[in-house]
């Protein structure tokens, strides 16, 4: 799809059956998964580093928050999105869209859509 | 006290016949007093006399209207003016002033006298010093109704049944609640009316109560008289005798129907006891201690239920005949004390009546005389029926000690206060749950049991009771005597004297704490399955997504699928048997190898039992899934000699502890490497290694195919 072609999203996502499968769908749509990271220390060492366009977070990742992850990408000015099967939003996180597990792929491309700039 | 005189009792003549009478009347330890037509009395004797603390004379004339309490006035006069008009019989009771200014409760019988023509002449009257029974009553009485009120203007309902489960006691509010009438209730088991799909479950509890003495809460509906169903909560708890023996069951129940109660104003407790001094007059008789008989009353033969004899006389035997014979010792030993030694007696005792066979209760006073004459010495008796006063006090005593049972055996918490709340009765229960003695609770106030912020609640609480009236509920948090913190549900009202005005306040409560406890314990729980599902489902959907991908044999596909599936199913077989603790090593290879010949001795497992975390395992037993499923389709197992060695161990050092695992293939054919990366290479090599936090890598080697696993040891807690 050419839409999202070469957009970089940092995935964040601890059950490795579930990030392959989001990595499945974003390499669909063109894009380049960064990650997938499966832990707090790893997600934010890509968060803070490397170049990324828009992220989307899983918010328990084994026991650990990524609100560190998301606090560190807001810093950034990177867009990103939370996952989870929960269907909350983190407390001080009211803005983000909320994707709710298991992933489908028209749901991430409206989360895309919604997240990077026209 | 003054004896009279000879000259008064001139002055004051009794007609012929009367010295016996004297004698007699003077020896009684009740005030006795003779009146003629025109009111005037012309004998009293000596109790009359010391009561009143003045000469005879004075006595004969003293006007007792100024000596009867302010209250009791009006009403005694009253009385006794339409007695004396009536002509017959009367009785009064009230209080007088003694002579040392005591009040003093009397109650006297007045007789109109007639003489021999039939004409009336005046009354005789006789009056009983009943202070000591009537404040022993009046005690009682309040202790009983302080109980009663408990039990009757509870909001709760107490049921109370026998072993077989038949009515036994019930107050107001549980026939209220049940919608039966008491005398209805008096005639069932609770299981008539309970509702019949909750007869099982309810009688194996009550059993159990019964003979194990386990007490227990439980909800259920009982079918009310009109049909209609009614659901309550039920506390229960065995009822033992003092020796411990069970002899009934108690239910406090409340109606969970409507939570919405109280616009009732509640029935007042028991029908007020009567006060039962009723002596029917006094019966007299007298003994001369040489010949021992004498001349009896005529009524003294109608009390004890004989036939009149001819001469009115009779003897000591008639009369101890007649006694029980529980109390026929106890009487004849201070009759003979009195007879031999002179020491007069008041005595209560049981007769058994000739006549009907009635047992009655009677109070007899004895005293021996000596004839100034220096005749033979006599004794002289008195006796009174108190039957209807000791049936009283017994129904009395028997209705506040069933109170006081249900008061002291109660699972519920019992509570009385004071309206500035401070505590002035609790159960045992109270004590139990709080861990204090009873001195430590009672007569403090209730602040000192809980935080300040709950005080303040239950302040709030007894305001509104006192502007408005009804119930509250309440849910407080209250301290226990070793600080731990319980939560009680509480219903509480204000007790009110007989004009209405509110005297205190009493409680009763319900622990909660773990009701409480396991209603957050539950929500947590759903919480945590909720996570599970939608994580097990983006699991399946993952597995789904990556095995039927574009360009993939469908049978082929769905055979992975299962597999796979199933290798999942295993692994939270596994997890759910131990409760998502923790779980073996061993244990989750062993699973996950055995639908592909693990059972045959096609695989070798090696290694110690390390605990592993839940989410930790899942991977693992898919990635060994994954690995043996190709062992069977390519690798070493698809040859029947060919096997697979699993070791695994603890490696690194004690600080950074490693887990080194090799899956080692042998007897295979030769191995080829695959063209491209399907998803049961990728799940081992990137899936695992991620979620161990190391590295998984699989080799390709010509002896048979090998993977290394190394990471670090993945601790059990995470």
């Amino acid at each position: 799809m050419i839409e999202f072609e070469g957009v970089r999203v940092l995935v964040v996502e601890d059950e490795p059956v579930v990030a392959m499968c989001l990595e499945d769908i974003l390499e669909g749509l063109g894009c380049v998964t960064i990650g997938p990271a499966s832990r707090l220390a790893e997600g934010l060492a890509l968060a803070e580093n490397e170049p990324i366009d828009v992220a989307i977070l899983d918010i328990n990742l084994g026991g650990e928050w990524s609100t560190r992850i998301a606090e560190a990408l807001r810093a950034r000015g990177v867009p990103f999105a939370f996952a989870s099967g929960y269907g909350t939003c983190p407390e001080g996180f009211d803005g983000p869209p909320m994707i709710e597990k298991p992933y489908r792929e028209a749901e991430v491309i409206g989360t895309l859509r919604e997240l990077l700039p026209p | 006290m003054r004896p009279p005189n000879d000259q008064e009792s001139v002055e004051a003549p009794l007609p012929a016949g009367e010295d016996e009478f004297r004698l007699i009347a003077d020896s009684a330890p009740v005030a006795v007093w003779v009146t003629r037509l025109d009111r005037h009395r012309s004998f009293v004797n000596r109790a009359y006399v010391a009561f009143l603390g003045v000469s005879y004379q004075e006595a004969l004339d003293f006007d007792w209207r100024q000596i009867i309490h302010p209250d009791d006035a009006a009403r005694v006069m009253q009385e006794s003016i339409a007695g004396e008009a009536r002509l017959e019989t009367f009785e009064l009771q009230g209080r007088y002033r003694r002579h040392d200014g005591v009040w003093r409760w009397l109650h006297s019988t007045s007789q109109p006298r007639w003489d021999a023509e039939g004409r009336h002449i005046g009354f005789i009257g006789v009056a009983h010093d009943i202070t000591e029974a009537k404040e022993a009553e009046l005690a009682l009485r309040e202790r009983e109704a302080q109980l009663s009120a408990f039990i009757n203007q509870a909001t709760a309902g107490f049921g109370q049944v026998d072993l077989d489960a038949k009515f036994t006691l019930v107050n107001d509010r549980f026939c209220e609640i049940a919608g039966w009438s008491r005398e209805e209730l008096l005639g069932k088991t609770m299981l008539d009316i309970t509702h019949p799909e909750d007869v099982g479950r309810n009688l194996g509890m009550f059993e159990r109560a019964v003979r194990e003495g386990t007490p227990y809460t439980h909800e259920k509906r009982y079918v009310r008289k009109d049909g209609g169903i009614v659901w309550v909560n039920n506390s229960v708890s065995v009822i033992r005798r003092p020796d411990g023996e069970p002899f009934g069951v108690l239910a406090v129940t409340l109606d969970v129907t409507e939570r919405k109660r109280d616009e009732e104003s509640l029935r007042k407790g028991e029908e007020t006891l009567r006060l039962a001094i009723e002596g029917a007059g006094m019966a007299t008789w007298e003994l001369d201690l040489t010949t021992m008989e004498g001349a009896w009353s005529p009524n003294r033969f109608d009390l004890l239920g004989l036939r009149r004899t001819q001469d009115l006389r009779g003897t000591v035997d008639d009369w101890l005949d007649r006694v029980v014979l529980d109390d026929r010792e106890r009487l004849r030993d201070a009759a003979y004390r009195c007879f031999r030694h002179g020491i007069p007696y008041t005595i209560e005792y049981r007769i058994r009546r000739a006549d009907n066979g009635e047992e009655r209760w009677l109070q007899s006073h004895g005293s021996r005389v000596s004839d100034s004459m220096g005749g033979p010495r006599r004794f002289v008796g008195v006796s009174f029926d108190i039957t209807e006063r000791k049936r009283a006090e017994e129904d009395l005593r028997e209705s506040e000690s069933r109170f006081r049972t249900i008061f002291e055996q109660a699972n519920d918490f019992l509570i009385t206060t004071t309206l500035d709340q401070r505590i002035t009765q609790v159960n045992p229960a109270v004590l139990t749950a709080l861990g204090y003695a009873e001195d430590e609770v009672v007569g403090r106030p209730v602040s000192d049991f809980m935080d300040p912020d709950q005080f303040e609640i239950s302040r709030a609480a007894v305001a509104q009771k006192l502007a408005e009236g009804g119930t509250t509920r309440l849910t407080l948090q209250v301290r226990a005597k070793d600080g731990r913190e319980l939560i009680w549900e509480t219903n509480s009202r204000l007790t009110t004297d007989e004009a209405g005005n509110p005297t205190g306040l009493h409680a009763i409560g319900r622990d909660m704490t773990q009701a409480k406890r396991d209603e957050a314990h539950l929500r947590l729980l759903i919480d945590e399955l909720n996570h599970r599902v939608k994580n097990t489902l983006a699991i399946v959907q993952g597995i789904a997504q990556q095995t039927f991908k574009a360009g993939v044999e469908p049978v082929a596909a769905r055979h992975a699928f299962e597999g796979r599936l199933t290798a999942l199913s295993e692994a939270h077989n596994l997890l759910t048997r131990e409760h998502w603790s923790a779980v073996s090593m061993a244990q989750i290879i062993g699973d996950a190898v055995r639908p592909h010949g693990g059972d045959a001795g096609r695989f070798e497992l090696d290694g110690p039992d390390l605990p592993i975390a839940p989410k930790t395992a899942i991977s693992l037993a898919l990635a060994i899934h994954e690995l043996a499923t190709n062992a069977v389709k390519h690798g070493a197992l698809s040859l029947p000699e060919g096997n697979v060695a699993i070791r695994w161990s603890k490696a690194g050092t004690r600080d950074a502890p490693r887990l080194s695992l090799i899956w080692t293939e042998r007897g295979g054919p030769p191995v080829v490497v695959p063209g491209k990366r399907g998803f049961g290479t990728r799940m081992i090599e990137r899936g695992l290694a991620a979620e161990l936090g190391g590295s998984v890598k699989i080799e390709f080697a010509p002896g048979g195919l090998v993977c290394v696993v190394d990471a670090p040891l993945p601790e059990a807690g995470g």
